[in-house]
């Protein structure tokens, strides 16, 4: 028996669900289950007690599913990472999403998981968090009553993750114009977990680096940006000498958070390359 | 709880509890043993199996949280003694050493081949990056992909 007796729990409707994990104590929500049953797995060999109630969202078929509209793309909460790689729908500045999917994990994996158990799961290490928060992403969520509430990718990390509502899905500005890498460090070990992730984000009307977002993610904390270097860059022209000198700029504390000196070099390698591609590739 | 699944075009009624996972469910209840455990935590990829058209780990899959789900596992490839293209192409390339991983490498090999029959080395290479071979034999494995993908592809004409 590899998991602890619990008790299954499969609603039909995104309500029901909403209702369910306020009611239900002792409850863990199974998205994709990747993290989930893993984690139910690790507890139980160190003898530790498991959650006896699981909610599954399964059989919701409202939160499975993208569409796009001249304003933006939503993203439901059970859509697999393999679907949102294979849609035709990442065009613009969605592209990048394809990019973040393509990097997560193994297939078998990317079939299974969801696009909310990445965002939403309390792992500090995932990888959506720092492209949602770069794109400016908005999350909604349900309450037990049915009342739908809205706050930014970037608020919710703010807040360590934490809500007592049921995530159903973000809707992300569509931006024509913006350009965008991503950068992931993978960190082989027995779990694919990655060593760091980051998104670099900005416009360039006049040939001028505008509305820049630096978004990082160490692993240790939440996704977090990087005003000062943000601050820095903005205004700046392309050169190829700019991702050195950004360097000079970096928030450092955030870097340094329970960061090793090889991790600190690695995100100022990646920002530098991120910085470098944008200047270079115009 | 009470569930139907159909696990190799074979429709089965299940009395099933919340935590028993379909790779327990496989193996110790309906003795589908050619789906391998391993590592059980979904490292390996031995356990895999394909669930509504997609390679999936059976060690992370709770049985009970597949009602209505098409269930297709190693033993449900072969059509009598015919083997499918995939083994067939596995056997003729010499691509089995120990082969505990080969059940799981031909899952995720058919579940691609199924989708696109002429896949390029690097897609070959992305669709198999779950499941380790620890005899180190995945030339002959990749081998095996791209001749059962075009023998596949001529049987569709």
């Amino acid at each position: 028996m590899l998991l602890n007796p619990l008790t299954l729990h499969s609603p039909k409707t995104v309500s029901e669900a909403a209702k369910l994990y306020k009611e239900l104590e002792d409850v863990k929500v199974l998205a994709g289950g990747t993290f989930l049953l893993n984690s139910l797995k690790l507890l139980k060999t160190k003898g530790t007690k498991t959650s006896k109630n699981i909610l599954s969202l399964a059989q919701v078929d409202e939160l499975k599913g993208m569409r796009a509209d001249a304003h933006g793309l939503t993203i439901k909460a059970m859509t697999s990472i393999t679907e949102i790689f294979e849609s035709p729908l990442l065009v613009d500045n969605f592209q990048i999403i394809r990019t973040v999917c393509r990097n997560i994990s193994t297939t078998p994996i990317r079939n299974m998981a969801s696009f909310g158990g990445n965002l939403t799961c309390r792992y500090t290490w995932t990888e959506m968090p720092v492209v949602m928060i770069a794109l400016n992403a908005t999350m909604y969520f349900m309450s037990p009553q049915g009342a739908v509430s809205q706050i930014s990718a970037e608020d919710f990390f703010k807040n360590n993750a934490r809500s007592e509502h049921l995530f159903t899905h973000v809707v992300i500005p569509r931006e024509t114009q913006a350009r965008l890498v991503y950068r992931r460090v993978r960190k082989m070990s027995e779990v694919d977990q990655p060593l760091l992730t980051l998104c670099v984000k900005t416009t360039l009307p006049e040939k001028q680096w505008t509305k820049t977002r630096i978004v990082i993610n160490t692993g240790s904390a939440f996704a977090q940006r990087d005003y000062q270097l943000e601050e820095f860059l903005n205004g700046k022209d392309l050169s190829s000498t700019l991702g050195q000198e950004a360097l000079d700029h970096l928030t450092t504390t955030i870097y340094d958070t329970r960061s090793n000196e090889y991790k600190q070099h690695m995100f100022r390698v990646c920002l530098r390359q991120a910085i470098e591609g944008i200047c270079t590739s115009n | 709880m009470h569930i139907q699944l159909t696990i190799n075009k074979k429709l089965y009624d299940l009395q099933l509890k919340g935590h028993e996972t379909l790779l327990e469910v496989l193996r110790d209840q309906l003795s589908l043993t050619g789906t391998k455990s391993a590592c059980q935590e979904s490292e390996c990829g031995t356990c895999t199996v394909i669930i509504n058209g997609k390679a999936v780990l059976s060690c992370i899959s709770l049985a009970a949280n597949l009602d209505g789900a098409e269930i297709r596992t190693i033993e449900g490839l072969a059509d009598g003694d015919v083997l499918h293209p995939v083994q067939k192409a596995f056997v003729e390339q010499g691509s089995v050493q120990c082969g505990f991983c080969i059940p799981g490498m031909i899952m995720s090999a058919t579940a691609l081949l199924e989708k696109n029959p002429t896949p390029t080395q690097t897609e070959v290479e992305y669709a198999l990056d779950g499941n380790i071979c620890r005899c180190a034999g995945y030339p002959k494995i990749f081998d095996a992909v791209h001749a059962a993908g075009k023998e596949m592809k001529e049987q569709q004409g």
